[in-house]
C-alpha cells in the first residue's frame, strides 16, 4: 500500500463508552492523499475518531476501511502512523532511539541517515543522544513527529501535534513539516484547536457538533499547494478562517474576515 | 585533593558524632538497668561477639546462604507469576490470588511442617525466605507492569504489535523501577524468612544462635545476634538499592498504591468467584500432596482437616482448641496492629507538620524499616517481658515502620499545584494536612494496611511461640513437636483463611473510601 495512498472510509461508525456516546452513526469519505482536518469543541469526540481510524478503539457500530482493508491489517504493514496529543516517547530510549523504534515496529530496516534526516527537518539538530526529560515540550511533540515521518506511512494521523509548540516554530512546522507529507501523497487526518492551523495546512475541513460529534460544516481550502507564510495575509485565507469559526459558532469569523 | 578531604571529614564529623552519642547513650542505659537481664552494653555485646567471632561468621554465612538462595526462587516465582498475569490477563485474578494465599501462609506453622518434608538442611529456610519475599515483588512488579502510560502501548498497538512487543518494548523498561523497589524490600525479608526457618529446627545459622541465647538468658549474646540480623538487613536493602540506583532512572511513585481488583459483576458472580478460588486451592493442595505421594500420617489433604475438625471423633474438641487460641492470638494481634497503623500515620501527619524533622527522621525510618523486627523480636521480649505487652509491642514494631514510610512518601505523592494553592492563602499546615496530604496519603495507607495483615499474623504467632506460650503460635510449637499434624494444618489453614479474610474485608473498605476520596485510584 506504501506507494498509493489510501482513500478512509467510515461507514455508520459510532462509538459509545458505557452510557456515554461519543460519535452518533457517521459517513465520511477521506480522499486519498488529501490532508483533512477535524475542528470541533473540545471533547466532541474527534480523537476517539482519530483513534478509530488507527484502530486503537473497537467502534460500537459500522466499520473503518482504509484502502479497502481493515485498521488492524494497515497497522501490521507499518502503513499507518500516529502522532498523540502527549508526546509518547520512551524515557529510556534517546531521541534517535525513539525515531528509530518506530522503523523496529513497522518492520522496516534501520536507517540512521533517514532518521538523522529528520531529527534535523524537525529542528532538533544536535538533540538525537538527548533524553525525552531533556527537552521542552515543544520540542518532544517535534520528535513525535520526527517517529511518525520516518516510517513514510501511507496513512498519518495527527492529534493536536503542535499544540505544545511556540507560535514561531509552530507557524515553521506548518509550513515546512506538509510538504512532506504532500510530497508523498500521504493521507493525513489533523486534529487541531486552532482554526488558521486548519485551514493553512488541510485541503478540507470539517467542523464538527459537540458531542455526540456530527459534521456540521465540510469546507474544502482551495488555496494553491504548497503555502507560503504570506497565504495567511491573503484574503481568501482570512475568509475561509471566518468561515469556519463561523461553523463552529464562535462568532469571531467575521472581525477575521474583515 | 585537600579539599575533597576537608569536605568528607566535615560530613563523617556530625555522623561520628551521632554514633558516639548512640553508643554513650546505649553504654549508660545498660549501666542503668543492670541486672535487670533487659539491655548489654555495647562493650558487652562487643566482647561477646568478638570472643565468637569464628562462629558468628559461619552462622551468618549460613543465614545468608540461604537468604540469597530463598531471595532468588522468590523472586524468580515472582516475576513469572507477574509476566503470565500481563500476557494472559485472565489468569491475573487466580495468580494474584495464589501469591496472596501464599504470603499469608503463617511461617510458624510452615516452619515445622517444610522441616518434616524437607529434614534437616536448608530446605525450610530457603522456602520460608522464598515464601517471604515472592508476594511483595509480584506485587510491585505487577504495578510496574501496568503504570506504563497508555499512550506507549498505544504506541506499539498502531505499528500492530501485540503484547508480546508491548512486554519488551515498554513494559519491561517501564517496570524496572518498580521491580528494584519491590526487590529491595524482599531482600531482609528473605532474611526474616530464613531466620523463622531456622526457629524451626535448623542445626546452624543466626536463628538457631538467637533461639538459644535467649533460652539461656543470655543478654549479651541476644543482642549481638540480633544487631548482626539488623546490620545484615539493612546492608542487603541497601545494597539492592544501590545496585537498583545504577539500572533505574528513578524512584518509582508509591509502588504499593494499587487498589484491589474490581469485584465481579454481582453478588453471586463474587460468590462464584470465591468459591471457584476455594476449590482451585484445595484441588492443588491435594495435588500437590499426592503428586509428591507425602504419607497422610504428616502431609494432611483437605479431606484430613475437614475430618480433624468436622466429622472426626474429638472434632468438637479440637475445634475448641483451636479457636480458643486463635482468639487469644487475636487479642495480641489486633491491637498490635491498629497500635502499628495509628502510629504509623500519626508520626508521619506529626513529621508532615515539621518538615525539618521529616528530612531526618526519612531516611531513618526507610532504614528501620528494613529491619526484620521479628528477627530481633527477641531483644523487645528481654525488654518487655514474656506477657501480651511484649506480644503487642512486636507486632506495633511489625507494622510500624513500613506504614510510617509508606504514609509519608503517600503525602508526597500531593501535586505540588494543590499544596501551592494551599500556600498561595497562607493556610497553615494543619489546613493542608487534612484537606490535601492525608487524602493524598491514603492509597499509600490502604496498601500498607492491606499487606500488614498477613505481618501482623506472623509477628503475634512468632512472638507467642517465642515468648508469651500462649494462642496459635504456641500452640502450633506445642504440637509440632508432638508430632500433632491434624492440629497444624488445620491452624495453617485458619490462619491462613483469616488472614485473606481480613485483607479482602480491608480491600472493601479500600474500595468504598477511595471512591469518595481518590476515585482516580480506583481501575
Amino acid at each position: 500500500m506504501a506507494d498509493t495512498p489510501p482513500e478512509v472510509v467510515c461507514r455508520d461508525l459510532a462509538c459509545r463508552f458505557g452510557e456515554l456516546e461519543v460519535l452518533a452513526p457517521l459517513d465520511l469519505t477521506f480522499a486519498a492523499g488529501q490532508t483533512t482536518a477535524l475542528v470541533g469543541p473540545s471533547g466532541c469526540g474527534k480523537s476517539t475518531l482519530l483513534r478509530l481510524v488507527a484502530g486503537l478503539e473497537t467502534p460500537s457500530a459500522g466499520a473503518v476501511r482504509i484502502g479497502g482493508q481493515s485498521p488492524s491489517a494497515v497497522q501490521r504493514q507499518g502503513d499507518l502512523a500516529i502522532a498523540f496529543q502527549e508526546a509518547a516517547l520512551l524515557p529510556w530510549r534517546s531521541l534517535r532511539g525513539n525515531v528509530r523504534l518506530a522503523l523496529r515496529l513497522a518492520r522496516r530496516p534501520d536507517d540512521p541517515a533517514a532518521v538523522d534526516r529528520l531529527i534535523d527537518l524537525v529542528g532538533l539538530t544536535g538533540f538525537g543522544e538527548a533524553r525525552p526529560a531533556e527537552l521542552s515540550g515543544g520540542m518532544r511533540q517535534r520528535a513525535t513527529i520526527a517517529r511518525c515521518l520516518v516510517t513514510e506511512p501511507a496513512l498519518l494521523l495527527l492529534d493536536e501535534p503542535f499544540g505544545a509548540v511556540d507560535e514561531l516554530t509552530r507557524l515553521r512546522l506548518n509550513l515546512d513539516l506538509p510538504r512532506l507529507w504532500q510530497a508523498r501523497g500521504t493521507t493525513t487526518l489533523l486534529v487541531t484547536h486552532s482554526v488558521s492551523e486548519a485551514v493553512l495546512l488541510a485541503d478540507r475541513i470539517l467542523v464538527f457538533s459537540d458531542r455526540p460529534a456530527r459534521v456540521v460544516a465540510d469546507i474544502p481550502v482551495d488555496l494553491p499547494q504548497p503555502r507560503a507564510a504570506a497565504v495567511t495575509e491573503s484574503l481568501p485565507y482570512r475568509r475561509l478562517v471566518a468561515r469556519v469559526s463561523d461553523a463552529l459558532g464562535g462568532g469571531g469569523g467575521r472581525l477575521a474576515a474583515e | 585533593m585537600r579539599g575533597a578531604l576537608e569536605a568528607m571529614t566535615r560530613g563523617a564529623g556530625p555522623a561520628l558524632a551521632s554514633t558516639l552519642g548512640l553508643l554513650l547513650l546505649w553504654q549508660a542505659l545498660a549501666m542503668a538497668t543492670a541486672g535487670a537481664w533487659i539491655l548489654a552494653s555495647p562493650l558487652a555485646v562487643l566482647d561477646w561477639a568478638a570472643e565468637r567471632a569464628g562462629l558468628l561468621t559461619r552462622a551468618t554465612a549460613v543465614t545468608l546462604g540461604a537468604a540469597a538462595q530463598g531471595f532468588l526462587w522468590g523472586n524468580l516465582a515472582a516475576m513469572l507469576l507477574a509476566l503470565v498475569s500481563v500476557l494472559v490477563p485472565r489468569s491475573e485474578r487466580v495468580l494474584s490470588a495464589l501469591s496472596l494465599l501464599a504470603f499469608c501462609l503463617p511461617l510458624v506453622a510452615t516452619g515445622p511442617i517444610l522441616r518434616v518434608l524437607y529434614g534437616p538442611g536448608t530446605g525450610p529456610q530457603v522456602t520460608l525466605a522464598a515464601l517471604a519475599c515472592c508476594y511483595t515483588t509480584h506485587v510491585a512488579l505487577l504495578v510496574g507492569l501496568r503504570a506504563a502510560p497508555p499512550g506507549w502501548l498505544d504506541l506499539i498497538r498502531s505499528y500492530g504489535r501485540g503484547r508480546v512487543t508491548a512486554l519488551l518494548q515498554v513494559r519491561a523498561m517501564a517496570a524496572l523501577p518498580y521491580l528494584a523497589a519491590g526487590l529491595q524490600i524482599a531482600a531482609p525479608a528473605a532474611i526474616l524468612g530464613a531466620m523463622v526457618g531456622e526457629f524451626t529446627g535448623a542445626e546452624r545459622g543466626l536463628g538457631v544462635l538467637i533461639l538459644r541465647t535467649l533460652r539461656g538468658l543470655d543478654v549479651a549474646g541476644t543482642w549481638a545476634i540480633g544487631g548482626i540480623a539488623a546490620a545484615a538487613a539493612i546492608a542487603a536493602h541497601a545494597a539492592v538499592g544501590a545496585l537498583a540506583r545504577r539500572v533505574t532512572r528513578a524512584p518509582p511513585p508509591v509502588i504499593l498504591a494499587v487498589a484491589p481488583p474490581r469485584p465481579g459483576r454481582g453478588p453471586l458472580a463474587r460468590l462464584a468467584g470465591a468459591a471457584g478460588l476455594i476449590l482451585l486451592v484445595l484441588a492443588l493442595w491435594w495435588a500437590a500432596m499426592e503428586a509428591a505421594g507425602l504419607p497422610a500420617f504428616f502431609a494432611k489433604r483437605p479431606g484430613d482437616v475437614w475430618a480433624y475438625l468436622a466429622t472426626g471423633p474429638a472434632a468438637g474438641l479440637h475445634r475448641a482448641q483451636l479457636l480458643g487460641a486463635l482468639g487469644q492470638t487475636l487479642a495480641i494481634a489486633l491491637p498490635g496492629y491498629l497500635a502499628g497503623l495509628a502510629l504509623g500515620v500519626g508520626i508521619a501527619a506529626a513529621l508532615v507538620l515539621a518538615p525539618r524533622v521529616a528530612g531526618v527522621a526519612m531516611p531513618l525510618a526507610i532504614a528501620l524499616r528494613s529491619i526484620p523486627i521479628l528477627a530481633t523480636a527477641p531483644l523487645i521480649v528481654l525488654a518487655l517481658g514474656r506477657g501480651a505487652a511484649g506480644g503487642i509491642a512486636i507486632v506495633a514494631a511489625m507494622i510500624f515502620f513500613p506504614t510510617l514510610v509508606a504514609c509519608l512518601q503517600g503525602m508526597r505523592q500531593t501535586p505540588a499545584a494543590v499544596t501551592d494553592i494551599f500556600d498561595s492563602y497562607g493556610a497553615p499546615r494543619l489546613t493542608r494536612l487534612i484537606h490535601a496530604q492525608a487524602p493524598a496519603m491514603l492509597p499509600a495507607f490502604f496498601a500498607s494496611a492491606r499487606m500488614a495483615v498477613p505481618a501482623a499474623i506472623l509477628a503475634a504467632t512468632t512472638a507467642e511461640w517465642l515468648a508469651t506460650g500462649r494462642g496459635l503460635g504456641a500452640l502450633m510449637a506445642t504440637v509440632a513437636s508432638t508430632s500433632d499434624y491434624g492440629m497444624l494444618w488445620s491452624a495453617t489453614a485458619l490462619i491462613a483463611s483469616v488472614a485473606m479474610l481480613a485483607w479482602a474485608g480491608l480491600a472493601r473498605i479500600e474500595r468504598a473510601v477511595l471512591a469518595r476520596a481518590a476515585p482516580e485510584q480506583l481501575s
